[in-house]
């Protein structure tokens, strides 16, 4: 199959978008490097804490016209940027694998995640209805109404550079806000094209602003007095020693979706064929550098001839991952985001042979279909034999790596995975709807999926997490979102 | 090479779509007499590759297995669409029948891989060879037909 066309054909400095102008900021400027090729397809600034105020000061200034813009005129603005999307949705994938590395297949389904969510916020009509109680004492009614706030930063991680920021911008706008997001600076094209769709689709100046940068740029918004909330995904050492704590300082609402280390139960009634389809696409979809990527396959009370023949199963699959650059439409599965990453993959690596896991499949050695440097390539990586107090079997490695244990019972199965301090994605195969029930009703995870490897919630749903994974309340998408982009003004009325 | 990915799969689609799209717009050249029902292979042919991608674009997410929804030799499927200039009408009739043949085979294997992984696109392959089973019989009610 031929390498489909790179979007992004020439090195350009990228601007930030700010009240509806391109404007070239005077902060540092640094290379954004496609991992695939190892080469510099852009150049993005490190905006300064002036840059980001007088973003914040426009979305301020735009915020009483939006707020007073009806609702179904604002959900307007809102269909024809998902109209433009799909106009543009083969360009906004490749972009996504350009500069990120993932496959295109991966990068095709974010843009239609990153598009279910803009959908749903076209609703935005009924979503956002208050309600209402007549006579709550004699000729009293009382009311709410859903009342937008101001101004919300949106801060966005590396993984999914198109889809995230869209798990909140599009209801902070349609609820009436105004918005700030901050890409990450390693994959800051795909929210620019997005910015240029949204200008594209005619929102009024300051309702949606882009601010590339750093650590600056998000103290920034959280020192800032004018923004109201955060949305953040990334860390967990970010997302809750730095954003939700200082939040809490500050009197921000907040979303801080952080980090995870998801076990898959393995029963031995599971249907193994599909198992083993999902475990691949769990395991190593998106290089595994995803918070619902599974990490601990844990199979329960198997025989040694149903374990290792699972298992067979499962590496010679996996063996034949085909790696490469994400714009061959044959490859599986492309390189981590970037050097520093891969390294840090090869210390767990190191650190699982060292406390005594048995490397079942070597990753650190791999063959890269084409001619690519082998800077940010990584192959998938199978250690059995591990434990839940390893650093393989404990940490998050973010990164094309699965530990597999093994366990007597489902009770033991849950106990580890509780015991584990993240809680974002578990998940159970199994073709028994009792042991189904039970993991569903006894694990701690935000996220719970019964034969789904990837436990990824509709827009319509909220996206969970619980312990080190989540902290905040309401979460983003669907009508979560709505509620924590509003405040609930109650009104209690009498007529004399 | 054995194709394994979503991509891969709807790009297969595509280019047996458009290759056939191109015989038939041929064969609307040569045999004017029939130019009508060759140009109406040659449109649907363009209108099931905005089907296929449309439901793809429409329902491919990072919660299927797009990697590996597949496991198709292409081999199996490929034709020449070079027509001799010396066949008889019911010669190329049969070629014809033959190349649907092997785009049938194609829908319905990919469609019989992929269909507890690719939510709504094995259902429009499904689709797309029950519609070239029509086909057939419309072709082959061309050959039956008395030379004018």
């Amino acid at each position: 199959m031929a390498l489909l066309e790179e979007p992004i054909k020439e090195v350009k400095t990228i601007r930030n978008y700010i009240n509806g102008e391109w404007v070239e900021s005077k902060g540092e400027i640094v290379d954004v490097v496609n991992p695939a090729k190892y080469q510099t397809i852009a150049r993005v600034p490190i905006s300064t804490k002036t840059e980001l105020d007088s973003a914040v000061e426009a979305a301020k200034e735009a915020f009483p016209d939006w707020r007073a813009t009806p609702p179904v005129a604002r959900a307007r603005y809102l269909f024809r940027l998902k109209e433009l999307v799909e106009e543009n949705f083969e360009e906004v994938s490749r972009i996504q694998t350009q500069e990120h590395g993932k496959t295109i297949d991966e990068s095709r389904g974010e843009t239609r995640r990153g598009i279910e969510n803009i959908e749903v916020a076209c609703g935005i009509p009924t979503l956002m209805q208050g309600y209402y109680s007549e006579e709550i004492a004699s000729g009293i009614d009382e009311w709410v109404i859903p009342t937008p706030l101001g101004v919300f930063g949106v801060i966005g991680p590396f993984n999914f550079p198109w889809m995230i920021p869209l798990w909140s911008a599009p209801y902070a706008v349609a609820t009436g806000n105004c918005v700030v997001i901050k890409p990450s600076s390693e994959v800051p094209n795909s929210q620019m094209r997005l910015a240029e769709l949204v200008e594209e689709a005619g929102f009024p100046p300051g309702v949606w602003n882009v601010v590339n940068g750093g650590r600056t740029v998000v103290n920034g918004m959280l020192d800032n007095p004018d923004i109201v909330g955060i949305t953040f995904v990334g860390s967990t050492p970010t997302g809750r020693d730095v954003v939700y704590k200082r939040c809490g300082e500050t009197g921000k609402r907040v979303v801080a979706q952080c980090g995870a280390k998801n076990f898959m139960t393995i029963m031995p009634d599971c249907d193994v064929d599909r198992t083993v389809a999902a475990m691949m696409t769990s395991f190593f979809g998106n290089t595994g550098q995803r918070c619902l990527s599974a990490a601990n396959a844990v199979f329960v009370g198997a025989s040694d001839k149903f374990y290792n023949d699972f298992m067979d199963k499962v590496v010679d699959q996996t063996s034949r991952i085909k790696i490469g650059y994400g714009l061959d439409e044959s490859v599986q599965m492309g390189p981590v985001r970037d050097k520093a990453k891969k390294e840090n993959i090869l210390r767990y690596i190191e650190s699982g042979i060292k406390e005594g896991a048995k490397l079942r499949l070597d990753g650190r050695t791999v063959k890269v279909d084409g001619d690519y440097p082998d800077t940010c390539f990584l192959g998938p990586t199978i250690f059995e034999d591990a434990t839940p107090d390893m650093k393989i079997g404990s940490e998050e490695i973010f990164g094309p790596v699965m530990s597999v244990m093994r366990v007597k019972n489902l009770n033991e199965a849950i106990e580890i995975s509780n015991n584990n301090p993240f809680g974002n994605g578990n998940s159970i195969f199994t073709t028994d709807g009792k042991s189904a029930r039970e993991f569903q009703y006894s694990i701690t995870s935000g996220n719970v999926g019964i034969n789904i490897g990837i436990v990824a919630p509709m827009a319509f749903f909220p996206f969970s997490g619980m312990k080190d994974s989540f902290f905040g309340i309401l979460h983003t998408q669907g009508q979560e979102a709505v509620r924590f982009f509003t405040e609930s003004k109650v009104v209690i009325q009498r007529w004399f | 090479m054995i194709l394994h990915t979503a991509s891969e799969g709807i790009s297969l689609a595509r280019k047996l779509e458009n290759d056939s799209a191109v015989l038939y717009e041929e064969l609307a050249q040569r045999y004017t007499k029939d130019a009508e029902t060759f140009l109406s292979f040659a449109k649907d042919n363009k209108k099931n590759i905005v089907q296929i991608e449309r439901t793809y674009y429409g329902v491919i997410t990072d919660a299927i297995e797009g990697g590996y929804a597949f496991n198709i030799d292409p081999d199996n499927y490929t034709f020449n669409t070079t027509m001799p200039k010396e066949a008889n009408y019911n010669d190329i009739l049969d070629k014809a029948l033959e190349i649907e043949d092997k785009i049938i085979k194609f829908y319905s294997d990919a469609a019989e891989q992929s269909k507890s992984l690719m939510a709504d696109v094995p259902r429009v392959f499904q689709i797309i060879a029950k519609k070239r089973e029509a086909r057939k019989s419309q072709l082959r009610s061309l050959a039956d037909r008395p030379v004018a």
